[in-house]
């Protein structure tokens, strides 16, 4: 009986698990991750921080020995030290087994430099369950009046809501000149710093923090911002310790190709700890969103049960809600172009074209067209159909508030009407 | 049995009695600002003198492999196995919007009185006990209908053969 092995159990490890025992209903599957915990998502830790998700609905494939019945599921709860380009793994207690296939999907963990670490207990990060009940033990057991955000990106600017609205005084504070450097124009940065510096939170952009210490945080030019707690949000870093030796190819996290498969024949990767293609630039990249990583696993499970799937790859995209507040972010914003502006009272749409190529969006106040110009973008990416907007796409687009002309700019054939 | 939603465009005047229904089956009040699942409208393409109209009604589509389902992070959408539509149930929901960004037809919507995302669920307890959907059985003029998989099957292959013909006879 073939046997395989998944190393790690979040979104893409689940996914993986569920779809590979869809293709190949008798074959052993082992799961490795320490946690002991059902699938989680991080992004849902904020929430859970706020008090907005019960600890329940954190998880939301079920509770782990559900799915491991579901599933037929091995679980194993210790650590894979290493996997080698045999296929063996080797756990912390030791263990070793040989596999048919492996899964890596070990997530990704909070960057935190060594140079900022620091031994207080007011210091956070938020990426796992435990950050989440580890903040708001914190802030239920402290009198918290004032705090740092290190990062202003989609993590930092929920932390900063969670805070504000327990009633401490935030500062965002970020080594980039605005806030979402990844995802924002600065033009439209500006405008959502604007709003939230009228709720209150306050900004510090181009610096550099040097140390998090039991005062607050210390920056290169010399100066300090006293908090009684920082939450360090500055982005993840892929979980690839155990891989090292294992020959497959690593860049910024484990490389895979449109298959999910490594450099290693039968060693696949998915979700945050795998680099998979990114549309726009042709080149790997990390696009670490929880559909990816379910879609990503869903097609290495296919494949390692010996199905070919085809996983072509992703854009950078994002959508979060934060103080009442819709900001959506689709592409990169790195890329060259014209830019156009369509801007009302209730929202506006700022976007990049190169010609007539859709490069990248930036939208404030109007979730709807979300779904519609992400769809436009890929759709343009991956050929094959027509890139102009359908009738109904026009007309979605049209009901929720964005002019003709502009739809035309964007998505028009040479008959439509503007 | 799985269902799919079918709109005869030929049929169809945007006349919005089905988004009307919709409003009335599912309590939406659009001066509360409750934003309708469904919408019916009318594209008017092409030169002036020569225009082409295309009437629509549009809801959720409930797609096969839903990316909503996928993009939600609490899981909340799920395919009802009875009829293959994507339902909801939205007490675990934060309102992330997630879904929205998912959807290719802009159909997850957000109440803003409750914090959560809504959609169109198919009426799918009508039509569990046999009933239409209220979009499909208000329609005046048979454009919408609610078909089982393997007539809409049927519908595609005749679809086809009837744009082949029209061609040759072209």
């Amino acid at each position: 009986m073939r046997k395989f092995a998944i190393i790690g159990f979040g979104c893409a490890g689940y996914n993986g698990a569920k779809s590979l025992r869809e293709h190949a209903p008798n074959v052993v599957i082992d799961v490795f991750d320490p946690s002991r915990r059902s699938p989680f998502n991080p992004m849902l830790s904020t929430y859970h921080a706020a008090g907005k998700l019960p600890y329940d609905a954190v998880f939301p494939f079920g509770s782990l020995e559900e799915i491991c019945r579901a599933l037929d599921l091995n679980y194993f709860s210790e650590n894979v030290l290493e996997v080698t380009a045999d296929r063996t793994i080797r756990t912390e207690s030791d263990l070793y087994r040989n596999y048919d296939g492996i899964l890596l999907a070990t997530g990704a963990d909070a960057m935190v430099p060594g140079s900022l670490r620091c031994s207080g207990n007011r210091w956070f990060t938020m990426r796992t369950l435990d950050d989440a009940l580890a903040l708001r033990q914190h802030l239920d057991t402290n009198q918290v009046r004032s705090a740092a955000v290190v990062g202003g990106s989609m993590v930092g600017i929920k932390v900063a809501e969670l805070l504000h609205s327990e009633g401490v005084n935030v500062t965002i504070v970020d080594a980039a000149s605005h806030l979402f450097p990844l995802a924002a124009y600065e033009s439209t940065a500006r405008f959502i710093q604007r709003q939230l510096e009228n709720k209150g939170l306050g900004f510090r952009f181009d610096a550099k923090v040097t140390a998090i210490d039991e005062d607050g945080i210390a920056f290169a030019d010399g100066s300090a911002l006293q908090a009684d707690l920082v939450c360090l949000c500055i982005g993840t870093r892929a979980g690839t310790r155990s891989f090292r030796n294992s020959s497959v190819q690593i860049g910024h996290a484990v490389v895979v190709n449109s298959h999910m498969e490594t450099s290693v024949p039968g060693i696949y990767a998915a979700g945050d700890c795998c680099e998979g293609i990114n549309l726009q630039t042709g080149k790997t990249a990390v696009i670490g969103l929880w559909a990816n990583a379910a879609m990503q696993g869903a097609c290495a499970g296919a494949n390692m049960a010996g199905d070919h799937a085809d996983c072509p790859g992703n854009i950078l995209h994002n959508i979060t809600r934060f103080f009442d507040m819709d900001f959506i972010s689709l592409g990169d914003i790195t890329l060259p172009g014209c830019k156009h502006l369509f801007d009302c009272p209730e929202f506006f749409v700022s976007l990049v074209m190169d010609g007539n190529t859709l490069q990248s969006v930036n939208v404030v106040g109007n979730y709807r067209v979300s779904g519609i110009l992400k769809h436009h973008l890929v759709k343009q990416l991956t050929g094959g159909a027509s890139t102009t907007f359908t009738p109904a796409q026009r007309g979605l687009l049209e009901r929720n508030g964005l002019p003709r002309e502009f739809i035309q700019l964007i998505g028009g054939s040479p008959n439509d009407r503007a | 049995m799985k269902y799919v939603f079918v709109l005869d465009e030929s049929k169809c005047v945007a006349c919005s009695a089905c988004a009307v229904a919709c409003m009335d089956q599912n309590d939406i009040d659009p001066l509360a600002g409750d934003i309708p699942f469904r919408a019916a409208f009318v594209d008017e393409q092409g030169p002036v003198e020569d225009p082409k109209f295309t009437f629509l009604s549009i809801a959720c589509m409930h797609c096969e492999n839903a990316p909503c389902m996928i993009a939600c992070p609490t899981g909340c959408l799920k395919k009802d196995p009875e009829t293959g539509f994507t339902v909801f149930d939205n007490t675990n929901c934060i309102g992330c919007h997630s879904c929205a960004m998912a959807c290719p037809f802009a159909q997850p919507c957000f109440n803003d009185n409750s914090g959560k995302m809504t959609k169109c669920d198919g009426c799918v307890e009508r039509v569990k006990r046999g009933m239409q959907p209220a979009c499909v059985k208000v329609c005046p003029f048979g454009a919408l209908s609610l078909v089982s998989e393997s007539e809409y099957q049927e519908l595609m292959r005749t679809d086809a053969r009837k744009k082949i013909s029209y061609k040759i006879l072209d």
